[in-house]
């Protein structure tokens, strides 16, 4: 369509423009993960794709620039290169020439330096070396980086980046595995934190060994996580896999990783872990916060109104609590074995300033969360998770704060074939002995075996609408009078109610509540819980380690009546 | 001087820049989507390239997509309009890159002035007035009562964590902000997790009053006086005049100087509008924002000072130095400008753009036998008058309109008329809530 009839017209020209409009080199980067193409600038300097959130691969220099404190980073071995164990053709030629092109002359960076003013060593891996593979060089100055964190008492960030061990070096680099986790496990039996970050791609040799053996494992997202490559498993077991297979989003569902952070995060986060490791906990003179008054309870409460109200989908949950009665919480995932169940959640915070591990059942606010969350009802790994935190908090010292509120342990097949029966077991087993002061405190239902596989505590609490049970009122009912309808009655006789568990010395003490439950004034019971676990906390630390085994002891050899 | 320039628009203002291009002899390039193939400013221009699919995203917000058809058709700079990539500081980052002039301020001023609250803080340290407010948060009661005491009722409580207009409270005394700050601060907990509470006096019967600069490479910066905005609805403007019915001489002079103090303070280069709120008492006057770009109200500006923005845009952009000194700008006449607005979308069957006589112009992207897509902004036509006084300028523009004939889709002409009869407006006496009222919205 032609609206104007067009003329030609006579144009003198007048530029004063002499370099025509160009694309300059290296305007455009593409992005693997969404194939958009991206403008450089826009991709800043932590490299994340603005249209898919894809991470792109960066070097350890840059790595370094983005989680280290400016100016503080102080390498060490920086010229390092190997020898040719094996006499493979041209490797040495090849090292020298990589060396020469590249900002680094191994695959790994290590050193000391300081992350928001905490010092810590550090080794980052570069894929552009040799697709970050595992030689004697590598082994060495991890090793020597966790070997000097050992003599000045420091802890040990190291990212991985990797396919590996490094081909050229035949058995000797697969002695790097080895070699390393001799040194980590020093490390660790010093008591000293190890964080690694599992960057795109973490695989073979590296994945089995110094990656997977931090007391805190984080991941970039989506980065590659695996031992045998996608293809050999592909090929060998004749099946296409998943496109999210060996994603640390899978890897993290399965249970192996903490927690996966964004890299604009990184530096943040890992300051916030290392901060919370350096902070030892606070001595009892310097709390300022006024004691509770001890509580006893009312007896206007019915077993079967605690019962329902104990069981409201309303009542905050876990994290809920957690949310306001710690600063700072980070969660953490996984059971390090089979896969991170979402009915319990775990992590660190502070609680007026004093680092404590949390772990608790974590029910949902909906139905669409209940769902996800299996109702509250743990797996056997969920138990495991809450233990491994649990021994986390051991290593590092800190208190163990417990939430329960759950109906019980889950009944199914795989909760059995996983050993439901032998994951309570060992957390009853190893509680007993934690040497950390624990503090339970049952939020809602406390439902038998599943309760008490989190409950061999110190010290234990309820709030005023809970219940806790050696089965639920409706098994009660079934079991003994072959009618669950006859709940209500059976929770009548049952001694459920914290008022009576009190009277029996089951529990401690009682957090009171607003009339028809907490979720009406939440403030209210958790600054009463809060100030209680400060004191309680407080006192718990003022004993010797033996001191507190022995009451914990006497605390459950005492229950019997003959 | 440009030989070629690049708009990357569309619509009245993609013709607008067409039209300022042709007369100073410029070779231009449209960009189109999919759905605008037969829009009037791809007929006008010398080339035009298709640049994506109809939904802006693909098309006119497609920075690659653009900066590919400059550099394919070798234009030397590009005019962004108003909207779309017009206030993109990656945008205009880019076209640095690749050696095209973005004819608008530097990325950094567009920086500067894009984040309000940096705005704020940019205009507050160069001593151009802010609205008050308690600048953090305020955290006891004691604190807010000092405030309103110091600042005057009513006073607005906002939520740090809110936004859009949500977690706003009004307390017109302290009686209600005793009340209030208690109940805010819960919402605030409630809504948002998190109970921080900031304060702001409030500006009730307000002027919007906004004021045009233009500035060039050589830092030399000029205004050209202001334009009237108040009549509008939910934040869009839908008549606009200049001068204001309601500023003296001093006050407009006030006006002004605190719009150069402003420009400068962010080392301000091409066309920009510094917008402000005026009390009601018709003294104190505060800066709400900046716009970094042409805005659609600048014909008025240009029909009261016979001065082309757009041209001298590009003149500036070129790297020529202003063609004009502040003691040139002179005020003649009054100007009035109606935005027409489309209501549905559809086939243009018949059309009929007022003329004649002087002072009217129209600037419009639609024509007898265009069919309006469904994709964009519904702003099809800005009529604008010019007299000598206030009363010639509006008794033109009830002519044009009485004139203006726009078949096959449904406007909001009616609307305008209401307005050109209405007493407040006759009277000059008008607020920002003065249009909601009137139609009783």
């Amino acid at each position: 369509m032609n609206l104007f009839n067009r003329k030609k017209y006579v144009t003198l020209p007048q530029t004063n423009f002499t370099i025509e409009p160009s694309v300059p080199d290296g305007m455009w980067a593409q992005c693997k993960k969404c194939d958009k193409t991206i403008y450089n600038r826009q991709l800043g300097i932590y490299k994340i794709c603005p249209a898919c959130g894809a991470h792109f691969r960066i070097s350890a220099p840059e790595m370094l620039s983005i989680v280290t404190d400016e100016g503080s980073f102080d390498e060490r071995d920086a010229d390092l290169v190997p020898e040719n164990p094996i006499n493979y053709p041209d490797y040495v030629s090849k090292i020298a020439k990589l060396g020469e092109t590249l900002d680094v002359k191994e695959a790994v960076v290590s050193g000391r330096c300081t992350i928001n003013g905490i010092e810590t060593m550090i080794c980052i891996m570069d894929n552009r070396f040799i697709m970050g593979s595992m030689g004697s060089v590598v082994g060495e100055k991890i090793t020597r980086a966790f070997e000097e964190a050992i003599e000045n008492r420091l802890p040990v960030i190291v990212f991985t980046a990797s396919g590996g061990a490094r081909m050229q070096e035949g058995i000797v680099s697969l002695m790097q595995m080895g070699k390393v986790s001799a040194a980590v496990k020093r490390h660790s039996d010093a008591g000293l934190l190890y964080i690694s970050v599992l960057t795109d791609p973490t695989t073979g040799g590296v994945t089995a060994s110094y990656a997977m053996q931090a007391d805190i494992i984080l991941a970039e997202p989506s980065a590659l996580v695996g031992f045998a490559g996608r293809r050999v498993i592909e090929q060998t077991m004749k099946q296409t896999l998943p496109d999210d297979f060996q994603s640390a989003e899978f890897v993290l569902e399965h249970g192996f990783i903490d927690k996966i952070v964004p890299r604009n995060q990184m530096r943040d986060t890992l300051a916030s872990i290392l901060c919370l490791h350096a902070t030892k906990h606070t001595a009892s003179a310097t709390i300022t916060i006024p004691k509770v008054e001890h509580y006893c309870g009312s007896e206007t409460i019915e077993p079967s109104e605690a019962v329902e109200i104990s069981r409201k989908i309303s009542r905050p949950t876990s994290k809920d609590i957690i949310g306001i009665i710690l600063t700072d919480f980070i969660e953490f995932h996984g059971d390090r074995n089979f896969r991170d169940d979402t009915a319990v959640v775990g992590g660190v915070g502070y609680l007026n300033g004093m680092p404590v591990t949390v772990v608790g059942t974590q029910k949902g606010r909906n139905l669409e969360e209940n769902v996800a969350n299996n109702f509250g009802q743990p797996h056997p790994e969920g138990y495991r998770k809450a233990l491994r935190l649990m021994k986390q908090a051991e290593k590092f010292g800190r208190p163990v704060i417990s939430l329960v509120n759950t109906s019980g342990a889950y009944c199914a097949t795989g909760a059995e074939e996983r050993g439901q029966g032998e994951a309570i077991a060992q957390n009853l087993l190893q509680m007993s002995g934690l040497q950390v002061p624990i503090i339970t405190v049952i939020v809602g239902e406390g439902g038998s075996g599943g309760a008490l596989a989190l409950a061999v505590a110190d010290q234990v609490y309820m709030f005023e609408y809970s219940m806790y049970s050696i089965l639920s009122p409706e098994g009660f009912a079934s079991i003994l009078w072959k009618d669950a309808k006859r709940a209500k009655e059976a929770a009548a006789v049952m001694k459920l109610r914290p008022i009576d568990l009190l009277g029996l010395q089951i529990i401690e003490g009682i957090i009171p509540e607003v009339a028809g439950g907490f979720d009406n004034d939440v403030s209210f019971s958790l600054d009463y819980l809060k100030r209680l676990l400060i004191h309680e906390f407080s006192a718990l630390l003022q004993l010797t380690t033996q001191e507190m085994l022995d009451k914990r002891y006497e605390r459950f050899r005492k229950f019997g009546a003959y | 001087m440009f030989s070629k320039i690049l708009i990357a628009n569309r619509g009245e203002i993609a013709v607008r820049v067409i039209r300022a291009c042709k007369e100073l002899g410029i070779a231009t390039v449209a960009v189109f989507s999919e759905a605008d193939r037969h829009a009037l400013h791809v007929q006008m221009a010398d080339q035009a390239v298709c640049v994506g699919d109809s939904p802006s995203k693909d098309s006119y917000l497609n920075m690659q997509n653009v900066i590919s058809a400059a550099i394919l058709t070798k234009a030397e700079a590009i005019h962004p309009g108003f909207g779309f990539l017009s206030e993109n500081t990656t945008f205009a980052s880019m076209c640095e890159d690749c050696n095209i002039k973005f004819i608008g301020p530097s990325a950094a001023a567009i920086d500067a002035m894009g984040n309000k609250a940096n705005a704020r803080d940019v205009m507050k340290a160069a001593g151009v007035p802010v609205i008050p407010g308690s600048d953090g948060t305020v955290d006891s009661m004691e604190q807010a009562l000092e405030f309103a005491e110091k600042y005057g009722y009513p006073v607005l409580l906002k939520a740090s964590a809110g936004g859009g207009g949500k977690g706003i409270r009004r307390c017109n005394n302290a009686e209600e902000l005793k009340k209030g700050y208690e109940a805010a601060k819960s919402e605030a907990r409630l809504a948002f997790s998190d109970d921080s509470i900031y304060m702001e006096k409030a500006i009730i019967n307000a002027r919007h009053i906004e004021v045009q600069v233009i500035g060039d490479e050589h830092g030399n910066i000029i205004h050209l006086g202001e334009r009237e905005c108040s009549m509008q609805i939910r934040n869009q403007k839908v008549l606009e005049e200049a001068p204001s019915p309601v500023l003296s001489p001093e006050m407009r002079k006030k006006f002004g100087d605190a719009a150069i103090l402003a420009a400068k303070a962010c080392d301000y280069k091409n066309a920009g509008t510094l917008e402000f709120l005026l009390d009601a008492n018709g003294k104190d006057f505060y800066f709400m924002e900046m716009n970094t770009r042409i805005q659609v109200e600048h014909p008025i500006t240009e029909m009261i000072t016979n001065f082309d923005i757009v041209k001298e845009q590009i003149s500036i952009a070129a790297g020529n130095k202003l063609s004009i000194k502040q003691e040139d700008v002179e005020i003649n006449g009054h100007s009035i400008e109606c935005r027409i607005n489309a209501q549905t979308t559809g086939l243009i069957d018949y059309m009929f753009l007022p003329a004649g006589c002087l002072g009217i112009r129209v600037d419009s992207g639609i024509y007898a036998g265009y069919t309006m897509p469904p994709f964009y902004d519904s702003m099809v036509a800005k009529v604008i008058s010019h007299g000598k006084d206030r009363n010639e300028a509006i008794a033109k523009m009830k002519r044009a309109l009485d004139e203006l004939v726009i078949n096959g889709i449904e406007t909001n002409i009616d609307v305008q008329h209401q307005i050109l009869e209405n007493e407040d407006f006759l009277n000059g006496e008008y607020y920002t809530t003065t249009l909601t009222q009137m139609l009783g919205l």
